[in-house]
């Protein structure tokens, strides 16, 4: 037996069509809805050309009333079914695309950092928006609504028309699949052009970007007539991109526009020759005309789908590679969980390398820390010291072995492991929602607010929060109250506190922290610390003065180790940053006062 | 609304940039009218292809019984026939070049708008540009620009078209039948009323939709850039529940708008039906007594189908009319700014050869209320180097920017050569100025063009000489594409001290009398470092200079330091008698200057 692979589209949108089929209720009773609202829409037509028969000439109008009643009847039955079958199908494809963005981001937020290093945010989001919205617009309206609909709709016509006169019928197709195909085609070089249009304008964008953007140097230069020489040299690209594009469509929409036309003239022709033979009568006649435009633009649709398809088939196979990511990061078969660690840490010949990096970013790290002791990372920039924070929190797989207690990361419980850190990050990352959010996001219980104010004035902000008209349910973030960085920063660690962690991880969480409130809050830390285990990376050396043991990271490498006096006689790096700083705060100072 | 400008002065000032573009106008509507009476006059030739040879036929086939020879009737019916082919491509021809040329048209006017906007951008001062947000100033010529164009376009020439096809359809309808087109005009204003109602909801729905789905990405944007700290609070679930939340809220808008379609286009279909019954109703005793002939209740009929189109349509372009008039009014008043620095002054167009003699007396500036420099007054002497040292915001930027008239002074002047800088043209003024401002600005092209900048006075031996005096020409050997690399986005191929050397090279090509240099506070690698000193000081070699100096090397060279603190001028000399004195200077240097290695 010979194995054939099915074909992309099968392969690629599979998946999507699947998950669709879960929505069985809305989506049986929208699909029953398509072959109805197409017989009643036939079906009305039937009727008038029945009616024009019995009235020319005739004399009789008696009928008229019944014909309207029963007329009436079909346009309310067509209408509610055109209803249900754009309120299901639609609504269903809408389903389907909040169900997989659910899922997509479920996925994302469980992913390793190893991907998040790699991919921007920005391709992410587009991969959730417009890869899905092509998806969904093909197999939802486009295939159940449009496709589904020709299918009833074009065959129903044909046989209706069949019975009337089959020559007539057979001269009205032949330009209507001639169409079909050069719409596919045309689909495709409208969608480029229409690409090509896009660019353009964001080349235009780019360059305004630039020129205003760099309005000084061009000021400083005398470039404006420069640039606009530039940007009306784009500006003229991109309207003739649009022209371009103008002209497609329009030869699109004659060649369409064509192919209807040339339907009516077999009608005429054949048809009239048909009439003075007595074949047909006038009523027939009708029913050609009006099945043909009924007919029509359901063929159009058809083409147009046609040609979007490899469109959605490039964004399923770009939404299925998200799909299929998978966090190296896993959870042991069996986890180790416990609802208290106490806290002790023990890296062994810890070392860790970025994908590509030509070195380590940790290399060979060796410590203990006992629980309840508080240890000191510091360094130049690029020392290792985030890094080394990032494999305690689990982040990346470290080589060599971390240990929590008694046991390898490896073996705890995400669950466990997570509850006993509390994080502080060094950009004073904050969600744009209310403050109480932000500081109860770590927190596995509910915290009251006395404790959270209190948390808050650990973290030298009582005064702000005070002033903030909503106080606790202030939003922050763009629609809301800004806050700067130390303002920020400071807020993370209050955050950290709130979640009452056995482990306190805090990343140059100071950095934007003005020297005597940092004083202030590391004394306030100390005391908020006791108990529990603390590590600290910081790039002025004042924020790990009094830990337990400081580690002075080089490239990597552990340069040296002890207490703030045993470095301060131990390592040259640390004395003269040491110096440095002090005499930078001493003098900056003094500056301040004159 | 009503705080906006009237819409017919917005109307009448768009017209006034059509108006160039008049003869592309009328040929549109040329082209338009054509179309339109091809389009009319396909159901006229069905109707006298029924009326006249088929129904004669019939007619003289029951006269003539079994000897009837069709032969002349059915030449007639293949003229018809003939005559419908020839409308059909016509039309077909006539609708291909219709949108081109409109779109060409519409694209012109934009052009102009465009490029008149931007060059109007370019014009105003930095003071104002600061204020307004670049993206902002990005969307007035893009956005905002784009939507003018649906208004030249798709707007106007057809909306208006769109009006007339109405009234002529209905014109003729009332030729063929006045009942049955009273009927008609009795019933399609319900239909106007449904468009409109529709398209009013839909534009709102819609706009719920976009905003929530703005949210949605807003927020998942967020967690990716904050999913350090998700992770590690583990708090997996919980923004998944938030996600879920915006999800559902972005579901339901949907939903909303599926409704109203869902909605709308039965109702539309429903109503439609409707004036076909309508229509045989009223025309059943005619057609029954033959007083309206089959040929002719067809004409009529397809002329009602072309009259829904443009109906259905109206809301739309209403629509497009209302966003078009916001962008214009925004795109107005950003041509209605005037620049208070003026570029161009009457007396001088052009700033004489001069010495380099720089003076500020007594100059005072404020970019709000508060003065940032206060009653500062010294000189550069011509081929002197004049260092500016302080702290941040000391109001030594401010200093350069007064110099190269980004601003003028509050009170007080700066005089070049004696002569008031106000009195010069700012463009020809800056044109002598040799300027390397801190991180200076690349723009994406060859490094060629950024060097040179189109300045008629850099030929390739200037160039090649800037280049060669700075030392860039080695950095530049080392680059693939020498002199055509394209640098990309604000010049991130190249490191800071790279660029801050390209800059120099830049400003040396020009070979001015006087230099203006903001100096990088980045840290370097020492070799660029030492790259850029050295060309630092070619640069100032009998120029006149004026540098916010950032570099031990650059104070030790000036001839004269000025310490600027607070606004104020307090301490100038050279290096070693102010490090003598060990004031304020002495400080900034022990801060600034002295290396940390």
């Amino acid at each position: 037996m010979t194995y054939s692979p099915p074909p992309p589209i099968v392969k690629a949108l599979l998946p999507f069509v699947r998950r669709f089929l879960a929505h069985k209720f809305h989506l049986v009773f929208g699909i029953a809805a398509v072959p109805l609202m197409a017989v009643c829409d036939i079906w009305i037509t039937v009727k008038i050309a029945g009616a024009i028969d019995r009235l020319e000439g005739s004399g009789d109008t008696s009928f008229v009333p019944n014909f309207l009643a029963g007329l009436f009847a079909l346009a309310v039955g067509h209408s509610i079914f055109r209803f249900f079958q754009r309120w299901l199908i639609v609504g269903v494809s809408r389903r389907f695309e909040r169900d997989l963005k659910q899922e997509l981001f479920d996925r994302l937020i469980r992913l390793s950092f190893r991907f998040h290093d790699k991919s921007r945010s920005g391709d992410v989001v587009t991969r959730l928006t417009s890869d899905i919205e092509n998806i969904r617009i093909t197999l939802g309206p486009g295939t159940l609504m449009y496709v589904l609909n020709a299918m009833v709709i074009v065959p129903g016509s044909l046989w209706v028309l069949m019975q009337i006169a089959p020559l007539l019928t057979f001269c009205m197709v032949v330009p209507l699949l001639g169409v079909t195909l050069v719409i596919k085609t045309m689909a495709r070089r409208l969608h480029r052009l229409s690409t090509d249009v896009q660019e353009r304008q964001s080349d235009l964008g780019h360059r305004a970007q630039e020129s205003f953007g760099g309005m000084r140097v061009v000021k400083a230069y005398g470039l404006g007539a420069r640039e606009s020489q530039a940007f009306s040299q784009l500006s003229l690209a991109s309207a003739a991109a649009s022209v371009e594009m103008a002209k497609a469509r329009g030869v699109m929409q004659a060649l369409i526009n064509l192919a209807h036309n040339l339907a009516f003239l077999p009608i005429l022709f054949v048809g009239g020759i048909a009439m003075i033979d007595r074949t047909i009568e006038a009523g027939e006649l009708f029913t050609f005309v009006d099945l043909a435009n009924k007919a029509f633009w359901p063929v159009i649709a058809l083409g147009w789908m046609a040609g979007l398809v490899p469109r959605a088939i490039a964004s399923a196979e770009r939404v299925q590679t998200l799909i299929d990511e998978r966090s190296e990061i896993e959870e042991a078969a069996s986890p180790v969980r416990r609802d208290e660690l106490d806290g002790s840490l023990d890296l062994e010949r810890v070392s860790f390398r970025y994908p590509g990096a030509a070195r380590r970013a940790v290399d060979n790290v060796s410590v203990k820390v006992r629980a309840g002791e508080t240890l000191g990372i510091v360094g130049p920039t690029g020392s290792g010291k985030s890094t080394l924070l990032a494999l305690v929190g689990r982040l990346y797989e470290a080589d060599g072995t971390i240990k929590l207690d008694e046991w390898p990361l490896r073996e705890i419980a995400f669950e466990t492991l997570r509850r006993s850190i509390a994080y502080v990050p060094q950009d004073g990352f904050l969600f744009s929602a209310s403050y109480r959010e932000n500081l109860l996001f770590g927190s596995a219980e509910p915290v009251e607010d006395d404790v959270l104010l209190e948390l808050v004035r650990q973290a030298g902000l009582a005064e702000e929060v005070s002033e903030f008209p909503d106080g606790l349910d202030q939003v922050i973030g763009e629609r809301g109250v800004t806050l700067s960085g130390g303002q920020r920063q400071r807020s993370c660690i209050a955050r950290a506190l709130a979640a009452d962690p056995r482990i306190l991880i805090l990343d140059d969480a100071l950095s934007a922290v003005d020297t005597e409130t940092e004083t202030l809050l590391v004394g306030n830390l100390e005391r908020a610390g006791r108990g529990r285990t603390v590590l600290v990376a910081a790039h002025r050396l004042g924020t790990v003065r009094h830990a337990d043991e400081i580690l002075v990271l080089e490239e990597g490498r552990v340069a040296a180790r002890g207490t703030h006096d045993e470095l301060l006689e131990r390592s040259p790096w640390y004395r003269r940053t040491w110096d440095h700083q002090r005499m930078v705060e001493k003098l900056s100072g003094e500056l301040e006062e004159l | 609304m009503s705080d906006a400008p009237q819409p017919q002065a917005v109307f009448r000032r768009l017209l006034t940039y059509a108006r160039p573009h008049t003869g592309m106008f009328l040929t549109s509507f040329a082209i338009l009218a054509g179309l339109f009476v091809c389009q009319l006059s396909r159901p006229w030739i069905l109707k006298s292809g029924i009326d006249g040879p088929i129904r004669g036929a019939e007619a003289a086939r029951d006269l003539a019984g079994d000897g009837f020879d069709a032969t002349p009737w059915l030449a007639e019916l293949g003229w018809w026939a003939a005559g419908y082919l020839v409308v059909v491509i016509l039309g077909a021809l006539l609708q291909a070049v219709q949108l081109r040329h409109i779109t060409r048209t519409g694209q012109g006017v934009i052009h102009d708008l465009r490029t008149e906007l931007f060059g109007h951008i370019q014009s105003l001062d930095v003071a104002w540009s600061d204020s307004i947000p670049t993206g902002a100033l990005v969307t007035r010529v893009t956005s905002d620009i784009e939507n003018l164009s649906e208004l030249f376009t798709s707007g106007l020439v057809v909306l208006a078209f769109d009006v007339l096809k109405i009234v002529v359809v209905l014109g003729l309808l009332y030729s063929v039948s006045v009942p049955l087109a009273f009927v008609v005009t009795v019933l399609i204003p319900l239909l106007v009323i449904a468009s409109i109602l529709f398209r009013g909801g839909a534009r709102r729905a819609h706009g719920i939709v976009r905003e929530r789905l703005s949210t949605l990405n807003g927020y998942l944007q967020e967690v990716l850039s904050g999913i350090r700290v998700v992770t590690m609070f583990g708090r997996e679930e919980r923004v998944s529940q938030t996600f879920a939340g915006h999800l559902g809220s972005y579901f339901q808008a949907n939903l909303r708008t599926i409704f109203l379609f869902a909605v709308f286009f039965p109702t539309i279909g429903f109503l439609t039906v409707m004036i076909e019954g309508a229509i045989l109703w009223r025309g059943a005793d005619a057609l029954s007594t033959g007083a309206l002939s089959f040929g002719e209740f067809l004409m009529f009929w397809l002329w009602v189908g072309m009259l829904l189109g443009p109906i259905r349509e109206l809301g739309e372009r209403y629509n497009v009319l209302q966003s078009a008039f916001a962008s214009a009014e925004r795109v107005f008043q950003i041509l209605d700014e005037r620049a208070l620095v003026t570029t161009e002054s009457d007396d001088s167009k052009s700033v004489p050869p001069f010495r380099g003699h720089v003076r500020f007396e007594n100059v005072s500036f404020a970019y709000g209320e508060d003065d940032v420099v206060k009653n500062v007054s010294f000189e550069i002497p011509p081929g002197k180097t004049v260092a500016l040292v302080g702290a941040t915001g000391s109001g030594k930027s401010t200093l350069v920017q007064l110099l190269l008239r980004f601003y003028d002074p509050r009170e007080g002047r700066v005089t070049i050569d004696g002569v008031d800088l106000r009195e010069r043209d700012a463009l020809a003024w800056r044109d002598h100025l040799g300027v390397v401002l801190q991180d200076d600005f690349l723009f994406s092209e060859p490094l060629r063009d950024n060097l040179t900048l189109g300045r008629d006075s850099v030929t390739d031996k200037t160039l090649s000489d800037a280049l060669r005096v700075s030392t860039a020409s080695e950095l530049i050997q080392r680059l693939e594409g020498g002199l055509d690399t394209v640098v990309a986005e604000r010049g991130v191929t190249l490191s800071v001290g790279e660029r801050e050397l390209i800059s120099i090279a830049r400003a040396l090509a020009g070979n001015p009398r006087l230099v203006v240099f903001d100096e990088a506070t980045a840290s370097v690698d020492s070799e660029t470092e030492a790259r850029i000193e050295e060309a630092t000081h070619r640069l100032f070699a009998e120029r006149s200079a004026l540098v916010v100096a950032h570099r031990l090397s650059t104070v030790r060279r000036a001839d004269i330091i000025l310490v600027m603190h607070k606004g104020e001028l307090r301490e100038s000399g050279d290096h070693e008698s102010l490090l003598r004195a060990g004031g304020l200077y002495a400080k900034l240097y022990a801060l600034q200057f002295a290396d940390l290695d």
